[in-house]
């Protein structure tokens, strides 16, 4: 099997958080920097808890490059062009609830942690006494891995409801690097839920890897990913971790595939080598290559590659 | 923010499939077992999975509406002040054609409905979520639903408090205790429902990734000012529980308590009869029983739970 002629986008999601995104993504990776038709980068869109990091290291230290978002817009209030009308409290400018009276001093204050920014206060005083501006609400980290492909994450500011539009940045952030040229293949590891910055992460994706375990909650999050997934038309496959797990929901899981016709990408047994070699802060591809972890998820890759190769 | 009468305890974690609905509907069961009315909210509105546990039966849907500008063509000028404001550029305008919303950005200021010169815009609403209610076990449960493809989930989980709120308000007596579960993360949604909390309980697990995002949201819960206490969850994992907790207390944080690897949490949590409740039939000598026994204790040592 040969390259791919464009640039594929996959991302992994799952619903569900702690089925094993990241274990995966860095597995999948180690594989894929391995495979010399291939050329890697990598994306963590996980902003709330960006983990990858921790498995893929950089080369060294001095090698990070760190650079401050603005993608979160904040009012800020000036006192000395309020006329202290009131007319912003009472005539409800805000919808967030971030626009408070003080009653002592007879002058507004924004709760700078609901505040979203929408501008509705700086359009709507008849004095100005508004601004909104941008404010720093995260970080994105680009470094080259001991493996030696590149890595870029996104980090937020913690209160700075952001995560879906850091998502899009980081993205962005990739697409503009020099390495960007020359990859063919770009994996992400994506966050848990199917709300904001899920969207954020799957939008533009070529293809998407749906990872789940057989239990109630797993099915039950694994339905709801793809009915989100289905509403952006792009094609996707389910590996099921945790797959020997004794629970009443394996008989469900395999008849709600089945009805549908999914594409099932593979099925990662129970096996202590995964939280060992997380332990250990390694791919368990690397650390235990013979396992049965390690064969399922090889096996994962050679169908992964097929499928984007007849993308 | 409100002031409850009822106690509030939050369970949270950050990193995702620690445990925390798991703590959160055996805390619920446990204080349910010694007398005490509970109301257990569900606010991983992404992905609610409470009722699950305690197989409940969803009832009372109701829907979530949020704003969605309307353009009524006969009123409109085309004179484009709406998209000009709008910071998210959720309008968009071509000269000499009506405004064109575009909901998946729109962030509900109503801005544009409030500015129209000729009142072109309508307010109206699309369906983003449902919030349900049910009862298993002698516990209530409220429960917040984001619609699949719906990017505002903050806005259910707002909703959700706001239900609590007028609860509170208007029978103050109808529950002793209010348990919140929250989803993976630090964001909005985990951010409003630790900030209705009196404490706040983060669930781990001993690995790397459990600490880097245990630390994340320990972050997040003092810069919102609240009390909170760990659980370590698959304590036994791997051996590390011993050196886990010893770096979690060099950094002065405070453990509620651990809960081993156990088989019969697993079966628990497959068939939807919480581990803890007094009816079950799990051991009541298993580890798993005995480690959410001695969490009770430590919990009810921690908060004033006076009826």
């Amino acid at each position: 099997m040969g390259g791919f002629l464009k640039v594929k986008k996959i991302g992994v999601i799952s619903g569900k958080g702690g089925v094993g995104k990241t274990s995966l993504v860095a597995s999948l990776a180690s594989i894929a920097y391995k495979d010399r038709n291939i050329s890697l980068m990598i994306l963590d869109c996980d902003v709330d808890a960006p983990n990858l990091a921790l498995i893929l290291p950089p080369i060294s230290d001095e090698d990070v490059e760190t650079q401050d978002t603005f993608t979160t817009k904040k009012a800020r209030f000036f006192e000395e062009k309020c006329v202290n009308c009131k007319q912003c409290y009472d005539d409800h400018f805000c919808e967030f609830s971030a626009l408070n009276w003080n009653e002592k001093d007879n002058i507004p204050f924004i709760d700078y942690l609901a505040c979203e920014g929408c501008g509705a206060c700086r359009v709507l005083c008849p004095e100005d006494a508004f601004e909104i501006n941008p404010v720093k609400s995260g970080e994105i980290i680009t470094y080259e891995t001991k493996v030696g492909f590149p890595l870029i994450y996104g980090k937020t500011k913690l209160g700075s409801t952001t995560s879906g539009l850091l998502v899009s940045e980081v993205k962005q952030h990739a697409a503009d690097l020099k390495e960007f040229d020359t990859t063919n293949l770009i994996l992400i590891d994506g966050p848990p839920g199917i709300g904001c910055p899920v969207i954020a992460t799957i939008s533009g994706l070529d293809y998407i890897v749906a990872i789940t375990e057989p239990t109630p909650s797993g099915l039950h999050d694994l339905s709801r990913a793809i009915e989100m997934i289905n509403q952006f038309n792009i094609p996707f496959g389910i590996v099921i971790n945790k797959s020997d797990l004794k629970s009443a929901s394996q008989k469900e899981l395999y008849l709600f595939i089945e009805k549908a016709n999914y594409e099932i990408l593979g099925r990662i047994k129970f096996d202590l080598s995964i939280p060992e070699a997380m332990s250990y802060a390694k791919p368990v591809v690397d650390y235990a290559p013979e396992s049965v972890a390690s064969q399922a998820i090889n096996k994962i890759y050679i169908k992964l590659k097929h499928i984007l190769s007849k993308l | 923010m409100f002031k409850l009468k009822p106690k509030v305890i939050c369970v949270t974690g950050g990193k995702g499939g620690t445990g925390k609905t798991l703590v959160a509907v055996n805390l619920a069961v446990m204080f349910k077992n010694q007398g005490y009315k509970v109301l257990l909210i569900d606010g991983d509105v992404e992905n609610p999975n409470t009722f699950l546990l305690l197989n409940a039966k969803l009832k009372n849907k109701t829907e979530v509406l949020y704003f969605l500008p309307k353009i009524i063509e006969e009123k409109c000028t085309m004179c484009g002040l709406c998209a000009e404001n709008c910071e998210t550029h959720a309008l968009l305008h071509i000269k000499n054609s009506y405004p064109i919303p575009i909901s998946t950005v729109c962030s509900g200021c109503k801005l544009c409905y409030k500015i129209c010169p000729t009142n072109a815009i309508d307010p109206d609403s699309k369906v983003i979520g449902w919030t349900y209610t049910a009862s298993a076990f002698n516990i209530d449960l409220m429960l917040g639903e984001l619609k699949p493809t719906e990017a505002r989930s903050a806005v259910i989980v707002k909703k959700l408090m706001g239900n609590l709120e007028y609860i509170i308000k208007t029978e103050p007596k109808k529950y002793d205790i209010i348990i919140l579960d929250t989803a993976p993360g630090a964001h909005c949604d985990v951010e409003e429902l630790i900030s209705g909390a009196d404490l706040v309980i983060p669930v781990t697990e001993p690995t790397k990734f459990g600490k880097l995002d245990l630390l994340r949201i320990i972050e997040l819960i003092n810069l919102l000012k609240k009390k909170y206490k760990v659980i370590v969850n698959r304590s036994s994992l791997l051996g590390y529980k011993e050196k886990f907790l010893r770096e979690l207390e060099e950094k002065g944080i405070e453990i509620l308590g651990d809960i081993p690897l156990d088989e019969e949490i697993v079966s628990s949590y497959c068939q939807g009869i919480p581990l803890m409740e007094e009816t079950s039939k799990f051991d009541r000598n298993g580890v798993g029983y005995k480690s959410f026994e001695i969490i009770f204790d430590n919990l009810k040592k921690w908060g004033d739970f006076s009826k």
